[in-house]
């Protein structure tokens, strides 16, 4: 059985998509998924946190929580009433580099809905009554928060580790930040990042030729652009080092890592940085799961992750394991590591973090809220491309370039190393 | 091939196979004292079966990048592939392979058992978690339903193969589903019987529920339980155990939960969360299972303000069979219902998983479409009904600081008293 069969001529594509670009720098895509059960409409935008300046901390989280709130012309409530009464649903999720806005709603009921999330997302009313009231919805979510220890000891490896860059922040801010931040502000931000050149909006459904040419004469049209997109500006560098906590109520201890690995824009080093999250952190037979579960035995769990972003992407290693084990635990991740940047992967290693990594994008597009988000995203940071376009830039990652140029990158000296047990004891 | 029932259900897709097949024992048949076993056994399912150890099988799987797991739910075990075409008729096997010879090797069972009890201890670090597991043994104490699936530490201690393996050996002989759903390959469904390790599967034993243990047992009469927690919000959990899927007064509860519990212009968003502010989360659980299901509320907020919460839910809870929904209120769950059936059944996964649950508890293939049928038939006096027959007596389990506890538990005395 040759494994690597779907790895370099993929017998699918995804989605069919098409992109155009209206008068005021707004991006457009459409994903034709003729038997999707739904559409989805996303707006996607630049203001995410890392675009929060000295005194906005949280701004860009509280602003997609006020833009539910009501706009000119609907009632706080109007627009979830509406769309749920059409059989949709909506929702919306704030990030580093970006927010995005997304509304499920039968095909034939999509013209509706985007007005609707137009309206909203472009013309928030930002009532002070609303403010306050959502301003304590915001901090309970911060409570919330601040009750799952796993969370909070995640937190404290990206502020240690990003240094004074925007991604160690915490995107909701902090009860303090929030105290400070008026409707007035909040106008400032959303005026100042919700521009034509900023805004991408994707949608993934059953083609409409209607739908599509609504978009000229939308609300969408009629954005102010940006003199120049908002933009990246300053790179991140993780900064290597390693501290010890002590953390309430957590029940095993945990060992993190966390390394810089390409900006988004640089495809061909963020396909290396997933082929070696997956080499090393995905499924049994990865190098940290099989040896130090299942061979060791002195772990509960090992995960290691990438995050593509825009400034530099991120790659997190953690690993729950008994107290009494820690010490052993990170020697050992150690030599592991260390094994990466000396030998050779074996080809089948290879072939088996190349099908996962591969399978994994094919996983991904199976519904419309996951190709509109992926197209959207994409399309938002000048990635105008085939949905499985990055797999393209697979192959090339031989066992040697990787041993060369990938896993030198990988090693603990890079780490930022934090290790966390509990205060006392439990019996 | 009569055992498993096979059913297709092409889908579209880049490409992507999902396969479920399902098997009638759950963590509700935990048997007394070993709770746990199931989810036990399903772990080790993918730990070594036929000629496959547990490294050659993670070596196929993984090789193929594809998934393969089984999880315990509290009615069922439910096996689950997810694979490309190409290499769907060299995967598939291995579900037969699971349910007819797991190898339980002592070694791995040693193994996934302490990560099971690893889990288990750290759960505890999520209050949502520990109300959760409060909620459960307070309302269905002993019973089938009384535990989280995954189990109890005290009694993993104890399991290991030999335990295992009178579980192990009744999988084959129950009347199982399979499910295809995806691109699914049409040689496939021609031989798929025919295939060695699908042949002669023994015919199916009637899935009778009788003489297996209760899903609520040795109740107390407590109406509160409190797990003291040194945390910055108090998470509240307020509901009953109700009635099956496929209950003729199911499709009422659905509404109330639709009306409660989906969407932001839900009743609970509205008033916990717009009106006043003293929550994030909040959340209506009315899972689809085959005994009495729970009908739950949840919320969380900081302490000073969870006595507000407390009120709120306790308001909503009492308004449910005082009065009826308006028929705007109805209308709006109406079209939830239908939007929350056809956002549950966009992937492969999701539509492979209806199929086999439907089929397993009984309920005809077009349940769903029926459902949406009837729904226009039931009015506001329907759904009031359905709320004073099944939502009377809740039970509240609360997770938070002692002295936030303390107060709560003096305001649920008061209702109690009332």
């Amino acid at each position: 059985m040759e494994l690597c069969h779907a790895v370099l001529n993929l017998p699918f594509s995804g989605p069919p998509l098409d992109h155009w670009t209206l008068p005021n720098g707004v991006r457009c895509v459409t994903a034709d998924m003729p038997d999707a059960p739904l559409t989805c409409l996303d707006l996607w935008c630049r203001a995410g946190s890392a675009s929060e300046q000295p005194g906005e901390e949280g701004m860009a989280h509280f602003l997609e929580h006020m833009v539910f709130k009501g706009s000119e012309r609907l009632a706080a409530g109007a627009f979830d009433e509406a769309i749920e009464a059409l059989g949709g649903s909506s929702n919306a999720a704030t990030g580093f580099d970006d927010v995005h806005f997304h509304v499920l709603t039968p095909p034939d009921r999509a013209r509706e809905a985007l007005d609707l999330l137009l309206e909203l997302v472009l013309q928030p009313s930002l009532e002070p009554d609303g403010f306050n009231t959502e301003r304590g919805v915001v901090l309970e979510e911060i409570a919330q928060y601040a009750d799952q220890p796993n969370e909070q000891v995640l937190q404290l490896l990206l502020s240690k580790g990003c240094d004074q860059h925007p991604y160690g922040r915490p995107i909701l801010g902090t009860p303090r930040s929030l105290e400070a931040m008026t409707p007035e502000a909040m106008r400032a931000f959303h005026q100042r990042q919700y521009r034509g050149s900023n805004c991408c909006l994707a949608m993934a459904g059953p083609s409409s030729a209607e739908l599509r040419s609504a978009l000229g004469s939308s609300a969408l049209a009629d954005l102010l652009d940006a003199p120049e997109p908002s933009s990246p500006s300053s790179p991140l560098s993780v900064r290597p080092g390693r501290e010890s906590v002590v953390v309430d109520r957590l029940e095993s201890a945990r060992l993190l890592m966390l390394w810089e690995a390409p900006r988004a824009q640089d495809q061909t080093g963020v396909m290396a940085a997933d082929l070696a999250t997956t080499l090393l952190g995905e499924g049994r037979r990865s190098r940290l799961v099989n040896r130090l579960r299942e061979e060791l035995q002195i772990v509960e769990s090992v995960s290691m992750d990438l995050s593509v972003l825009e400034q530099g992407s991120l790659i997190t290693l953690e690993v729950i394991c008994p107290d009494e084990h820690l010490e052993a635990v990170e020697d050992e991740v150690n030599r592991q590591l260390r094994a990466m940047a000396e030998e050779l992967v074996s080809d089948q290693e290879l072939k088996r973090g190349q099908q996962l990594v591969s399978n994994g994008l094919r996983y991904a597009l199976e519904s419309t809220g996951q190709v509109s988000g992926l197209s959207a995203s994409q399309t938002l940071w000048d990635r105008q491309q085939d949905l499985l376009h990055p797999l393209a830039f697979l192959p090339p990652w031989t066992a040697e370039r990787l041993r060369s140029d990938l896993f030198p990158r990988l090693q603990p000296e890079q780490a930022f190393v934090l290790t966390a047990q509990a205060k006392t004891k439990h019996g | 091939m009569s055992n498993p029932e096979l059913l297709i259900e092409p889908v579209s897709s880049p490409g992507i196979l999902a396969a479920k097949l399902l098997l009638p024992f759950g963590s509700a048949d935990d048997p007394a004292g070993t709770r746990g076993a199931h989810d036990l056994l399903a772990s080790l399912l993918s730990r070594g079966c036929g000629r496959h150890n547990h490294v050659d099988l993670a070596d196929l799987v993984e090789g193929c990048g594809a998934g393969l797991r089984c999880d315990a739910q509290e009615d069922a075990l439910v096996l689950s592939l997810r694979c490309t075409v190409e290499d769907a008729e060299q995967l598939l096997p291995l579900l037969a392979q699971m349910v007819r010879s797991p190898r339980l090797e002592p070694g791995q069972v040693a193994l996934e058992r302490s990560l099971t009890i690893q889990a288990l201890q750290r759960q505890r670090e999520d209050p949502f978690h520990c109300a959760t597991t409060g909620w459960r043994q307070l309302t269905y104490g002993n019973g089938g339903y009384g535990h989280d699936p995954m189990g109890i530490a005290e009694e993993l201690d104890d399991l290991d193969r030999e335990a295992l393996l009178p579980l192990a050996e009744r999988l084959p002989r129950a009347s199982s589903v399979l499910a295809l759903a995806g691109s699914v390959p049409p040689q496939i469904i021609d031989t798929i019987g025919s295939l060695e390790d699908f042949r002669d599967w023994p015919e199916g034993s009637g899935n009778d529920r009788s003489g297996r243990r209760p899903y609520a047992e040795a109740v107390g009469t407590e109406t509160i339980q409190l797990e003291a927690m040194d945390t910055e919000q108090v998470v509240l959990m307020l509901g009953q155990a109700t009635l099956g899927h496929g209950h003729p007064d199911e499709l009422a509860l659905r509404l109330l939960q639709c009306h409660l519990g989906v969407g932001m212009s839900s009743l609970l968003f509205q008033r916990l969360r717009e009106d006043h502010g003293v929550a994030y989360d909040v959340a209506a659980h009315f899972p689809a299972l085959a005994g009495p299901a729970p009908f739950v509320l949840m919320a969380s907020s900081v302490e000073e303000r969870s006595e507000l919460a407390l009120d709120l839910l306790l308001n909503i809870w009492d308004e449910l069979s005082e009065q009826p929904l308006s028929e705007a209120a109805l209308e709006l769950a109406r079209a939830k219902y239908i939007g929350q059936l056809a956002q549950g059944l966009q992937t492969c996964s999701q539509r492979a998983e209806r199929r086999v649950q439907l089929k397993a508890q009984g309920l005809p293939d077009d349940h769903d479409q029926r459902c949406v049928r009837a729904l226009a038939e039931l009015t506001p006096t329907d759904v009031l009904h359905a709320a004073q027959r099944w939502l009377r007596e809740p039970r509240l389990s609360l997770c938070g600081t002692s002295a936030a506890l303390k107060q709560l538990e003096r305001r649920w005395d008061r209702r109690d008293a009332a």
